[in-house]
């Protein structure tokens, strides 16, 4: 899985220094989809009389190494179909078509008309950016933010007495929640993966993400928040080998109202993390705009 | 008691042993009992790291004894003996490093600083254990360790990897950590002291007490150095109720932008 992902972000952050013509017919797809995929739009009833396990400490256990189950690509998370033939293009590979944006009903994010027009902009822009800003920080070898990480691969979860930790296995991004209520930090501290706070609502781990900065997007097709982005992540044990994630997302400055995305994740047989370097051998803003590292 | 130790330690210093053990670490490895009261234990038994810690020195500049340079607070060093044994082609290149460091240091780069130099950069770090995996974050670079201490082997080799491939056991109360798998392209300090893919470390974790330490680390590495050597220090815990690690993501600072929001 591992190599499958870091080898679809390699793929896809050249996509600009390809620049292929996306108006050619798109070739059938190399991989049908495999089954098993979750719809977060139409989700499977959950057992409503599974309790999970808990921890020593007695927190309900989401411990373990886990990966997303929503079909869902970081290419495009609000209408992954409509990118297909680009996508098909560049990577050769099955397009993910996992649609997670919940609430609202048609699945986009509810953007302020001035929001709507940047988005549009760097939309068109995706392919041949015309200034580094205006191509996916991940693909320029940046932290991806939250709640972006959560749909990028595998994670691991470990929780220890008033902390939950997460450690993703791409680029090495890690999350330390602390439990104890302490507040968030300074809000002139901004940072790339947010300030996490947790508390456990019955099974649920309710996390308040605040200190976010405003260079992270959420896919690489453009869609972007401002430094006002508050994610509330809730993380629901809702079967022995799943969890259901559901993460509002409120921004004063760009969206009209909060919306919601929901991922289901499915547990891994667990395996070590091995290193993930990404900053080192990112090499995309060299050959799109010939600048030197 | 005490009037002994520092008889132990002053016969050490005075016969110069020939491995070239410090005074610190003697002083160290004499005071600190095996059953040492006041450390934090897990459950099993074993000294717990769990915590922030930081060294406080300048060894991210230069590992060896200098005086304060431009931007660069002065240091006793940190390598025992304060020689590092490089064979004659090696010391050129790492005299060549020193003029040209501004350039050549690859964290100028802000890549992964390679080991050990993450453990001595002068940013804090975090550490959280299970029985069968020593975790420990990063400040700089969000960097990740993850030590396994379940007895597993290193994997088939070689892997380049920036830093390396960890696996750890208990030896009392010190954890010491066995580390292979290195590339060629970390530095150990800023001041030119480098390594090839053969560097093979071996780490040695001793609490002194609660709040301290013992940071002992031998390098080895056939194609540069003409025998093994050492780097002792300290870290200490912080103690500031609520801190916690921010980030330092310097690959980014020259990259700032912000959405033109209105």
């Amino acid at each position: 899985m591992k190599s499958i992902v870091g080898a679809l972000i390699a793929i896809v952050a050249i996509v600009a220094a390809v620049r292929l013509a996306a108006q050619q017919a798109p070739p059938p797809p190399k991989n049908p989809p495999p089954a098993g995929w979750i719809d977060p739009r139409n989700p499977p009833k959950e057992d409503p009389n599974w309790k999970p396990p808990r921890t020593a400490d007695g927190q309900p256990s989401l411990e373990g190494q886990w990966n997303q189950a929503s079909d869902i690509i970081t290419y495009s998370i609000e209408d992954p179909e409509a990118e297909r033939a680009e996508h098909i293009a560049i990577s050769g590979q099955r397009p993910m078509i996992g649609r997670p944006i919940v609430d609202p009903p048609d699945g986009k994010i509810p953007y302020q008309p001035w929001a709507a027009k940047y988005h549009e902009f760097l939309h068109e822009q995706h392919t041949q950016p015309s200034k580094p800003e205006y191509l996916d920080p991940v693909s320029r070898g940046f932290q991806e933010g939250l709640p972006r990480i959560n749909y990028q691969g595998q994670f691991q979860i470990h929780q220890f007495a008033g902390t939950v930790l997460i450690n993703y296995d791409y680029h090495h991004s890690y999350r330390v929640i602390p439990l104890d209520g302490r507040p968030h930090i300074n809000s002139d501290i901004k940072l790339w993966m947010g300030d996490s706070r947790g508390h456990w609502d019955g099974n649920t781990l309710v996390v308040d993400v605040t200190n976010n900065n405003d260079q992270t997007w959420f896919e690489i097709v453009g869609a972007f928040h401002s430094d006002a982005l508050h994610v509330v992540e809730r993380w629901t044990p809702t079967a022995p080998d799943h969890i259901v994630y559901i993460a509002t997302i409120e921004d004063p400055k760009v969206y009209t109202q909060p919306w919601r995305l929901r991922v289901d994740f499915r547990r891994l047989k667990e395996e070590e993390l091995w290193e993930n370097a990404v900053w080192e051998g990112n090499q995309v803003e060299q050959e799109i705009f010939g600048t030197k590292k | 008691m005490g009037r002994a130790i520092a008889a132990v330690v002053l016969i050490a210093v005075t016969m110069g042993r020939p491995e070239g053990r410090s005074l610190r670490v003697e002083a160290g490895q004499v005071t600190a009992p095996s059953a040492a009261s006041g450390i934090p234990r897990t459950k099993e038994g074993k000294p717990d790291f769990t915590g922030i810690w930081q060294v406080m020195n300048a060894a991210a500049f230069d590992i060896q004894a200098h005086q304060a340079r431009k931007d660069v607070p002065a240091g006793m060093g940190v390598v025992v003996g304060n020689e590092v044994p490089y064979q004659p082609a090696a010391l050129a290149k790492k005299r060549e490093n020193f003029e040209k460091r501004e350039a050549l240091d690859p964290n100028s780069k802000c890549y992964l600083p390679g080991l050990p130099r993450l453990m001595y950069m002068p940013h804090p770090f975090q550490v959280f254990q299970t029985p069968a995996q020593v975790t420990m974050l990063f400040e700089y670079v969000h960097a990740t360790r993850y030590i396994y201490t379940n007895g597993t082997p290193h994997p088939p080799g070689h892997i380049d990897w920036w830093l390396g491939d960890s696996r750890g056991r208990w030896e009392g109360d010190t954890l010491v950590i066995d580390d292979v798998d290195f590339n060629d392209e970390t530095w150990f300090d800023a001041s030119g002291n480098f390594h090839s893919d053969a560097l093979h470390l071996v780490e040695r974790f001793t609490p002194i007490d609660a709040d301290h330490i013992t940071y002992d680390v031998t390098v080895e590495d056939p194609k540069v150095f003409t025998r093994p050597w050492r780097m002792t220090m300290i870290f200490y815990r912080h103690r500031e109720p609520d801190l916690q690690l921010l980030e330092y993501d310097c690959y980014a600072f020259d990259h700032e932008f912000h959405a033109p929001t209105p």
